[in-house]
């Protein structure tokens, strides 16, 4: 566990939990298991639980797949860092990145519920407070995913 | 649930329909979570046995499960019991 200073001018404390896991579906449960050890001990109530927990699988699965394009030898990296009035997750890839806008522009539209694919983005879009993407070059491809503590609030960066 | 099951469970549907049998029922219980690969796994399988006459029911849904079929308003396509003779039960009164 690391004792981090964030959010720029604000210096807010936060601890930070890092885990990294190969590219292999096989451990997404160690994700699952340390992601509901850490927002139970947050406070976060049952159904928030399941929806971070949705999200952050969702985003490893995406990191894995479309990131890492499945190669064993690049891993996957989550960051949960949590703040006084919310919980923060970073999912890294270390792939050549990929056209997320792409999937933004073709998540299914709820009529449209027969369509296979393309549901990720959207999920996490409607789990979590704040979902966003930022291509760093030379890396890869960081997801962040905040949700709040309950009576928690959102503050615009 | 996601990910290489796929082929798996797509490949077992198509094994079913080939039997005749094409009223299934998804036992979930013990399944930790499903991804968004999971669900269109889910999907194709009620489609296609939808398409063949047959229908998909699911059985054991746990809450993690029901909050991302509630997401995805696909809870609106499919029945879940948590009593397998209601399952089964089911089928007759379609």
């Amino acid at each position: 566990m690391h004792r981090l200073r964030e959010e720029g001018t604000r210096a807010i404390m936060a601890d930070s939990i890092i885990i990294e896991i190969p590219s292999d579906y096989k451990y997404l449960n160690l994700v699952d298991l340390v992601c509901g050890e850490i927002v139970y001990a947050m406070g976060f109530e049952h159904e928030a639980a399941n929806q971070i927990a949705i999200s952050v699988i969702e985003a490893c699965t995406n990191a894995l797949e479309h990131g890492n394009q499945c190669c064993p030898e690049k891993n996957v990296r989550a960051t949960f860092t949590e703040f006084p009035d919310r919980l923060l997750v970073e999912v890294f890839d270390f792939g050549e990145g990929f056209d997320h806008k792409s999937y933004l522009q073709h998540i299914p539209d709820p009529s449209d519920i027969h369509k296979l694919r393309g549901r990720g983005i959207y999920i996490m879009n409607n789990m979590m407070d704040r979902l966003s993407f930022q291509m760093i070059p030379g890396k890869g491809m960081k997801v962040s995913l905040e949700k709040m503590l309950p009576n928690g609030r959102v503050q615009d960066s | 649930m996601g990910g290489p099951d796929a082929d798996t469970f797509r490949g077992r549907v198509y094994e079913l329909i080939e039997e005749g049998r094409k009223r299934a029922i998804v036992n979930l219980r013990g399944v930790n979570w499903v991804n968004s690969t999971g669900v269109g796994i889910l999907i194709s399988a009620y489609t296609t046995l939808r398409k063949n006459g047959g229908d998909l029911k699911l059985l054991h849904v746990s809450d993690r499960i029901q909050s991302i079929l509630y997401v995805t308003k696909l809870n609106l396509i499919f029945e879940c019991f948590d009593d397998e003779d209601e399952a089964v039960a089911s089928f007759k009164k379609d």
